[in-house]
């Protein structure tokens, strides 16, 4: 983890009670607007405090910095941080934010995405003023499309509220507020790890906000994340392991606490009052390349499936492998066991952790083809309640999980 | 044993609740309306509030939002004739949402589970 950072601080401040970080590689083209948005939702809302925007950047070579700075702020500061060149990973980035808002001595932080193209100033406000008003985490609540944010939907959402009793709908949204005192337990965390470095840092924040027991809100941002959407059957990147290793390391590290959670809670939720809920754009999802991708694991992974699996789980996805097209179901039981299996063996370490995570990718595109086909003729809401339901079965299966933790 | 407070403006309601919940061992307490409902909840100081949410002077999913700001973590059922209130993202801040139904199963299993959830450091 790089110790060193860049620093550009035309107004060379020094201090701040509010922060708004924007986290950016190679988003020259996109960080203008959110910066904008940003200033507009400082002065309008937190006029009375100091307030600063801090792009945190990856030394992009394309203009990033250029076009954050050149961004209309009204007199609002700015403040560009940045890695050493070569160092990559929005976990590093926030990692040098943690430093500068402990450093500037700022009561609130609030993290939106450079890519985002539907934030309002209103967004920095349901942000960052619960952050005020005794809350230390603040996470967000927005209509999203019911095949965006596949990973969050079968595996983040589900798994972090089984395990740590907690419902946060969007656990790696992206956009979020945390307290200046959340900013020094994340600084002060011994579970930093490379996946954290990389995209693992939004799940590796809630959940330390979770377990730190922080008072926790979900904020209604009233209009849909709109940002590059990702067809959930297209090439997933490094991305999926940094999140599902995450989630597998924190969970070896807080065993002794999420085993003796049980059911979840809901959070406060603040923010209503934005008039009619704007929905979100469609997201295509190509079924065809969910199924092959599914169907080839089963040839690449087959026997790593045999070593992380039990027996009557592994039977059960071959079973799911061999129904014909028209009748394929996940059923979301196997599904959770499943990944209780996997967490399992990650914890009893049964093979290299890399390996084991790749071989998840083609049982996830085989879950997402179900969700996919049993949604489909549902609205958002529809969906939403099937998503519920689903969060469920995972509660009502962690026993099983605390069986085969171990064994 | 816990205390239930059931608010509903309809007696009906309240009655068949307060008479079953009472034989599963609960002791219930009952309120009409949303009126002064954090006062009332202050002085009763129940375990868990099962909540109406289409009342004649209230929005149940308002109250849910003071209830929520004010005790973070007081179980909040809401409990409606409506399946079309779930839509109303406020909703999310209660434990369950549960359908009003003469067999009160559902609702029974529900109260369980709210009371029996655990989180560390509680």
């Amino acid at each position: 983890m790089p110790e060193v950072h860049l620093e550009e601080n035309p107004q060379n401040i020094t201090s701040a009670q509010m922060v708004v970080a924007i986290p950016s590689y190679r988003e020259a083209e996109l960080i203008g607007y959110p910066t904008t948005q940003a200033a507009q939702g400082l002065k309008r809302y937190f006029g009375d405090k100091q307030g600063v925007i801090i792009n945190c950047d990856n030394n992009s070579d394309d203009g990033t910095k250029e076009a954050f700075f050149a961004a209309d702020t009204e007199d609002v500061p700015q403040i560009y941080i940045s890695t050493p060149p070569g160092v990559r990973g929005k976990g590093n980035n926030f990692k040098n934010l943690f430093r500068k808002v402990v450093e500037l001595g700022a009561e609130a932080v609030v993290v939106v995405d450079a890519d985002l193209k539907s934030i309002t100033p209103q967004w920095i406000k349901h942000l960052g003023e619960p952050l005020f008003n005794d809350f230390g985490y603040v996470a967000p609540l927005y209509v999203r499309h019911k095949y965006d944010g596949t990973i969050t939907n079968s595996i983040a959402y589900p798994l972090t509220r089984a395990l740590y009793g907690r419902r946060v709908r969007q656990p790696i949204g992206g956009d979020f507020g945390f307290s200046g005192e959340l900013a020094r337990i994340y600084l002060a965390s011994h579970t930093w790890s490379e996946a954290v470095s990389q995209f693992g840092i939004d799940i590796w924040m809630t959940t330390l906000a979770m377990n730190n027991n922080v008072p926790i809100c979900q904020a209604f941002m009233g209009r849909p994340k709109i940002h590059k959407p990702k067809d959930p059957g297209s090439e997933l990147g490094p991305m999926f392991s940094q999140v599902v290793g995450t989630i597998f390391d924190l969970m070896v590290q807080s065993a002794g606490y999420w085993m003796r959670v049980k059911w979840s809670k809901p959070t406060s939720i603040y923010g209503f009052g934005l008039g009619e809920v704007e929905m979100p754009p469609p997201v295509k999802v190509s079924q065809d390349k969910l199924a092959e991708n599914f169907h080839k694991g089963m040839g690449v992974y087959r026997e790593a499936w045999q070593q992380i699996l039990t027996e009557p789980i592994f039977r059960k996805v071959e079973e799911v492998a061999n129904l014909p097209a028209e009748q394929f179901d996940f059923p979301t039981q196997t599904w959770a066991k499943l990944l209780f299996d996997y967490a399992g063996a990650y914890n009893r370490k049964v093979m290299d952790p890399q390996q084991l995570l790749d071989s998840l990718i083609p049982l996830y595109f085989g879950k997402t083809l179900s969700y996919v086909r049993k949604t489909e003729r549902m609205s958002v809401q529809q969906a939403e309640d099937f998503i519920e339901n689903e969060c469920m079965v995972f509660e009502e299966t962690k026993p099983y999980l605390v069986d085969h933790w171990v064994a | 044993m816990a205390k239930i407070l059931i608010v509903d403006d309809e007696e009906h309601i309240r009655f068949l609740y307060s008479e079953e919940l009472a034989d599963e061992g609960y002791e219930v307490a009952t309120a009409d309306s949303g009126f002064q409902l954090l006062e009332r909840i202050e002085k009763e100081k129940p375990d868990l509030v099962v909540l109406d949410i289409k009342m004649v002077d209230y929005n149940g999913l308002d109250l849910l939002q003071d209830i929520r700001n004010k005790y973070y973590d007081l179980p909040v059922i809401l409990c409606t004739a409506y399946d079309t209130f779930k839509e109303d993202m406020k909703s999310i801040a209660a434990d369950f949402y549960v359908i009003k139904s003469f067999d009160l199963t559902e609702l029974k299993n529900k109260i369980k589970m709210a009371l029996e959830t655990k989180l560390p450091g509680e």
